[in-house]
């Protein structure tokens, strides 16, 4: 079943160039749009079908299906998804049609071959996000840049080849050496248990020896963080987001940027614990200072496209610390997060991409006054801004307060520092947003501007409602994932019981009540890094003591 | 009788390169002639004969065998062989070539790549050498009235000839520690005195040979001017198949015959394979002639295989066998392409050329940039797994560092092979050169290896099996 979920976008985008015909043809430019918005439909439905059908009590991998493939190296053909997972496909599904909608207007040359590559990319990002094996995940993960490469080179920006090459040789540079420490590290598992394997779930707790898990560590790492993009590898991004055109954004910030994030999660930390207590605290400093670095840059941004750009640095840098604290709240304050990013940041880029469609330029400057013009698109503007800054009530406040919350029972003082980044992105937001809407219409070609079409209704409303309603319902989405993130969080401090199947997962704290969630975890549930490995037993007090807040 | 088999493929060819010929002389004046069709069967009933002699391990006159190896790298040779026909038949009127000899001599050359793989002897692999390498210096100055053609052909046949003497030497040392050339008595002489100076003379002479037609550094300066000078369509031959032939030799006379001496050869070997990877990229970023840049990334790639026998175990020569297979597809497809697209007044080779390549000919930017991606060694196309292979050869071999270069070296390659990309897909066509069309057979050969490239991408398993078992052949 995740096979056809995964691969029926690229059945998809081969049925969009068949249907295109010959050349570049304009009379079927409709066809060819409303078949590549029909197979991202369904492909959404399919992932929202495996969420239905996805056993939300269990930590362990569902829909699992494994096949021999390269028998010669070890290699199969297995996926499976979690609730970490999970809700990145389903973010994938539901990006990917707002994604095209948005290029509606805006993408006319070589339909075909646009809506081939986003289903194309579409493809990869589910394999990134469902494989087991690295072997196949490295497939995935280094196949998304191609098609992601051509949708930035063709129907970007000015700079856009730039923007393109810059984008494909920095990622590549960092996930090439993951390859070597891929290879190396299915070796090193051979010859401590003679079989050769690149299964993620065999090679969990691989014996390696202090040299070798830290320079893997550090390969996997350094792939990860250059696609999350973390402080200071994060120079790709800015000029990539600009220069793409909005789909290309909206995928980009949306759901690739979390490629890294979840790569650390599944890949970076559970294969080598040890390393990553080691230098977690120093990614989490560096993650610190994105979180500041980039709100301060974005603040001084004259461009709105550029503005959303650094607000990403410093919304995954709340992401990143979230996974550097390992617990349980900041794991899956991270985890929300990144779906919060998604949606919100998606929705922001594709405001942007409104705006720009009308107007052709994206500086602060060229506009202003527009809630006179356009009331509609700035009150759904308005709640988009709001769901970026983390009001209460939206989804970013949910994400960004567990991830703080971890992180301070970790290390109040990061914490603490991490905190202003709150207060700057609402700096930065509502003053952007106050110079493009509020005031007079200083600029006489805003006067005439139309409102939010119908088709720009179809986008708006769903991305706001998601947004609200992950903001008012999070134990929708927290409770399947928690299994999932006690299970990863117990690896990644090396205490994973051997029982750990079977002991009821989450039993400790329903996060669909909500309040539960959000209290404070007694500190039984507070490992530090530090104290990596002296953590006496993983559920067994939290329970009690829940009970009694 | 007996001795016949080994040899049948090798025949076959011969056979039809002298049915070229005489097709040649019988041609009237401006007759057109499918002399291509002659290569076309010659090649397929020599790739079927190997097929057939497979786990036959068949010998002729003590100096022949067609083990395994051979035939696998036959098959590869076939390959080539059959695409070149296919991609010539539309080219060589229009780049002002003499059919019949080009036709011949291509031929004979594919002849002297089967013989180079299959010799168990060294003078045999000399002369085998001898007989490709003659073929190429001539197929590379075939079109008499192009000065570069000539500058090539003769700075190709230069170092050459040069580079054979070096090989003739260490045959000679070879053979006054053996008193005999052929590879298992020299491989017995070398394992009881493996600290002679003579041994270590033969080896190192053996090597600059090998050195010379595979294009390692520092050995390959011949390559870009030759690779640029030649026709495209010859350059798209021999980029693959004397790589193959020169390839399969070596790892045959360096992993089994001289393997007793590799403490002194592997390092020597593996400074060269890294050299050779830098610089094949680093210098290939700097080209705007497509046939050189071209040329300086089959340097790297020559690098990468370089990687394969420095590994030294079963899985890096098979690796090397999988990326000889996955190279040559990828690389003459995209050659191909170049000399599909040129006439002898506008041979298509420069980077603008390509502006816009995408709106004119949108099948063919598509093909290219498959192939284009399979040699930078991406997912899920064949580079991708040959790479993994030879990568994973190096690492299980503790050869993290040289691994660490070559995966950096091809992230640089994959700069250059996208300006390709970058010129079909995202230049606007300047002025629109003529290019010519393009046959239906060459599309359909071009189309074969562009499946090929995804077949041996994304289930290669089958090949793989293959390339392990042949390479059994030689302990």
């Amino acid at each position: 079943m995740l096979s056809t979920i995964v691969f029926l976008p690229l059945v998809g985008a081969v049925l969009v160039l068949l249907l295109g015909g010959r050349g570049d043809r304009a009379e079927r430019e409709p066809i060819v749009r409303y078949a590549a918005l029909a197979v991202s439909l369904v492909s959404f439905a399919s992932t929202l079908w495996l969420w239905m059908q996805f056993n939300a009590s269990t930590a362990e991998f569902q829909f699992v299906e494994q096949h021999e493939w390269l028998p010669q190296f070890g290699i199969s053909y297995h996926l499976g998804v979690d609730g970490i997972s999970l809700f990145l496909v389903v973010l994938t599904g539901f990006l990917t049609p707002l994604a095209l909608l948005t290029s509606w207007q805006s993408v006319h040359e070589s339909v075909k071959l646009f809506s081939f590559f986003m289903l194309v990319l579409e493809t990869a990002m589910l394999g990134v996000f469902v494989s087991l094996d690295l072997f196949l995940f490295y497939i995935f993960w280094d196949a998304v840049l191609i098609p992601m490469y051509f949708l930035i080179g063709i129907w970007g920006y000015e700079r856009r080849i730039y923007a393109a090459v810059k984008f494909i040789l920095y990622t590549m540079v960092g996930s090439i050496l993951m390859l070597v420490a891929i290879i190396g590290l299915g070796y090193a598992h051979a010859s401590s248990t003679g079989t050769l394997s690149f299964d993620l779930l065999q090679l969990y707790g691989t014996a390696l020896s202090r040299t070798m898990e830290t320079w893997f560590f550090l390969a996997f790492t350094l792939a990860f963080v250059i696609k999350v993009p973390l402080f200071p590898f994060h120079t790709w991004l800015p000029d990539a987001h600009v220069e793409a055109p909005t789909a290309g954004s909206v995928i980009l910030a949306g759901v690739m940027l979390k490629m890294g994030t979840y790569g650390l999660l599944r890949f970076a930390f559970p294969l080598f614990p040890t390393a990553a207590a080691e230098f977690a605290p120093y990614i989490a400093a560096l993650a610190v200072v994105g979180i500041v670095y980039g709100a301060l840059v974005a603040m001084v941004q004259p461009d709105m496209k550029k503005l959303v750009a650094y607000s990403s640095v410093s919304h995954l840098g709340f992401v990143v610390l979230g996974l550097c604290a390992v617990n349980v709240n900041g794991v899956q304050g991270a985890v929300y997060q990144m779906l919060n990013h998604g949606v919100s940041t998606g929705g922001l880029f594709i405001i942007v991409g409104m705006l720009s469609d009308r107007r052709h330029t994206r500086l602060i400057s060229e506009y202003g006054g527009l809630k006179a013009v356009m009331p509609r698109l700035v009150a759904a503007f308005l709640l988009i801004t709001l769901s970026s800054i983390a009001l209460p009530g939206m989804n970013g406040f949910i994400g960004e307060f567990l991830i703080l919350l971890g992180a301070f029972r970790w290390h109040p003082k990061v914490a603490a520092i991490a905190a202003t980044g709150v207060i700057l992105s609402a700096v930065y937001m509502l003053w952007m947003f106050q110079r493009v809407n509020y005031g007079d219409v200083t600029n006489e070609e805003n006067r005439r501007l139309p409102d939010l079409s119908p088709r720009e209704w179809a986008i708006m409303i769903p991305t706001i409602a998601t947004a609200i309603a992950m903001g008012i319902f999070p134990g929708v989405f927290l409770k399947p994932m928690e299994p999932a993130v006690v299970r990863v969080v117990d690896r990644i401090h090396g205490t994973l019981p051997a029982a750990a199947s079977t002991r009821s997962p989450g039993s400790g704290l329903r996060a669909s009540d909500e309040s539960s969630t959000l209290a404070p975890r007694p500190a039984a549930d507070s490992p530090l890094i530090s104290t990596l490995g002296s953590r006496p037993s993983a559920l067994g007090p939290r329970s009690s003591r829940i009970g009694q807040r | 009788m007996n001795n016949l088999p080994a040899i049948i493929p090798i025949l076959i060819v011969v056979l039809s390169a002298a049915a070229a010929m005489l097709a040649e002389a019988f041609r009237q004046p401006g007759e057109r002639m499918p002399i291509a069709g002659l290569g076309l069967i010659g090649l397929v009933g020599a790739g079927a004969a190997s097929y057939f002699l497979w786990d036959k391990d068949a010998q002729s006159f003590g100096v022949v065998r067609a083990d395994n190896f051979a035939l696998f790298i036959n098959i590869i040779l076939c390959i080539i062989g059959v695409l070149t026909m296919v991609f010539s038949n539309d080219v060589v009127e229009r780049e002002d070539i003499p059919g019949g000899e080009y036709y011949a001599l291509t031929l004979f050359a594919i002849s002297g790549m089967m013989l180079m793989v299959a010799a168990t002897d060294l003078l045999v692999i000399f002369l085998a050498l001898e007989v490709l390498s003659l073929a190429v210096y001539v197929l590379t100055g075939i079109r008499r009235e192009s000065a570069e053609g000539a500058e090539a052909a003769f700075k190709y046949f230069l170092l050459g000839a040069f580079s054979s003497a070096f090989f003739l030497y260490g045959i000679a040392f070879a053979f006054t520690i053996a008193g005999s050339t052929r590879l298992d008595e020299v491989g017995k002489a070398m394992a009881s005195a493996p600290h002679a100076t003579l041994a270590m003379l033969a080896v190192a002479l053996l090597a600059v040979g090998f050195a010379f037609k595979i294009s390692a550094v520092p050995f390959h300066m011949w390559t870009p001017d030759a690779y640029e000078g030649a026709p495209t369509i010859v350059t798209a031959f021999m980029s693959t198949g004397v790589k193959a032939a020169a390839f399969g030799a070596f790892v045959r006379v360096f992993l089994s015959t001289l393997q007793p001496l590799e403490g002194h050869w592997v390092p020597v070997l593996a400074v060269i394979a890294g050299a050779t990877m830098i610089v094949g990229t680093v210098v290939g970023v700097l080209q705007s002639n497509v046939k050189r840049m071209l040329a300086y990334s089959s340097i790297a790639h020559a690098g990468y295989l370089l990687l394969g026998i420095v590994a030294a175990s079963e899985d890096g020569k098979a690796a090397v066998l999988f990326y000889l297979l996955v190279y040559a597809v990828a690389n003459i497809g995209a050659l191909g392409i170049v000399a599909l697209l040129g006439t002898a007044e506008h041979p298509h080779d420069q980077l603008r050329d390509f502006a816009g390549l995408w709106r004119a000919r949108p099948g063919l930017a598509g093909l290219m940039t498959v192939f284009l991606l399979s040699l930078g060694g991406f997912p899920p196309t064949a580079g991708f797994i040959g790479k993994w292979y030879i990568f994973a050869a190096a690492v299980r071999d503790g050869y993290y560092s040289l691994a660490i270069i070559g995966v950096l070296s091809s992230v640089v390659s994959v700069f250059f092979y996208l300006r390709i990309v970058v010129m079909m897909y995202m230049t606007e066509e300047a002025a629109a050169p003529a290019r010519p069309r393009v046959s239906g057979p060459a599309m359909a050969g071009l189309a074969l290896a562009m499946l090929a490239t995804f077949y041996l991408g994304v289930l290669p398993t089958r090949v793989i099996e293959y390339a392990v078992e042949s390479v059994k052949a030689i302990v």
